[in-house]
């Protein structure tokens, strides 16, 4: 038997599989065996779910906003200037705790990149890269948009394990 | 009784995905592999109904599984279908000459592999 969405209405089939998708995901951060491990499932995510095997993670300073690269997959991430690629504005809302989607400049696909915020405690730790799609997707959808918000506020800890809370802490807080 | 459903892929992502998809949602039984050496004994060992396998996988990729199991008396007629990154044709013309029957693409829709598992199963 189907669940009922928040409508109160029965999800549609597509909406049902979709659900599944966001629930394997969920499980595959909250069982990560150790941050090493959710790294492997951030990658897995990013493949087979929303469609890139460029993937890159920074993490932010908290004392100083530098954005340093932390993990990578498929790209180098030494030659990759976030901070230019997001730009100002973009740069700002990632941080607030809202993901941003832009385009790839890199070459004239035109395909949509994504920066989604790593978020604990109010505070975006940490940033996610969705870089090259594969050839076949060109955009992200709303059940991607779902995926992000799951990543924002549920990957912290999976991805950075007991340090993700003296990241959080090691803002202008203390 | 539920069809088996035999599922290959050395990404646990993808696992939990395919069979929350297939068991909770759709009531098929499925069987689990890591890669392909150990889908060709699965197979072997289980009998599934249908075999839905990654490609690029370790020790044993999904177009030498897929030619492995056609070598077996046990799996020789068993729906196959193939899940990968690549869209390529040619990429795709070696996975039908390896004996898939079919072939989806990832990111994986879920309504699309729903269709496509019950065309083969019958349901």
């Amino acid at each position: 038997m189907s669940k009922s969405n928040k409508s109160g209405q029965k999800p549609t089939g597509s909406d049902s599989m979709n659900e599944a998708r966001l629930e394997a995901a969920r499980k595959r951060m909250a069982e990560s065996r150790d941050p090493e491990d959710a790294l492997e499932g951030l990658r897995e995510i990013a493949a087979n779910f929303l469609g890139s095997e460029e993937v890159g993670l920074f993490c932010v300073d908290q004392r100083t906003a530098a954005l340093q690269a932390y993990w990578s997959f498929g790209i180098d991430l030494e030659k990759y200037d976030l901070r230019r690629v997001l730009g100002d504005a973009g740069l700002r809302q990632v941080m607030l705790g809202e993901y941003y989607v832009g385009t790839c400049n890199s070459d004239a696909s035109g395909r949509a990149q994504a920066f989604i915020p790593i978020r604990l405690e109010n505070e975006t730790i940490a940033i996610v890269a969705i870089l090259r799609l594969l050839p076949h997707k060109h955009a992200f959808d709303k059940w991607d948009v779902e995926l992000f918000k799951i990543l924002s506020n549920e990957a912290a800890a999976a991805l950075f394990g007991p340090s993700a809370h003296s990241k959080a802490l090691a803002t202008g807080r203390g | 009784m539920a069809k088996k459903i035999l599922v290959v892929d050395d990404s646990k992502t993808a696992l939990m995905m395919e069979r929350e998809i297939l068991e909770k949602r759709k009531n098929y039984h499925c069987v689990t592999a890591a890669d392909g050496q150990e889908a060709v004994e699965k197979a072997q060992q289980e009998r599934p109904d249908l075999v839905l396998m990654d490609v690029v996988m370790p020790r044993m990729n999904g177009f030498e599984a897929c030619k492995a199991m056609r070598q077996q008396d046990g799996t020789r007629e068993t729906p196959i279908v193939l899940v990968t990154t690549r869209s390529e044709e040619s990429y795709m013309e070696a996975g039908f000459q390896s004996g898939c029957n079919d072939y989806i693409t990832k990111p994986v829709d879920g309504a699309e592999l729903v269709a496509l598992v019950e065309s083969y199963l019958g349901e």
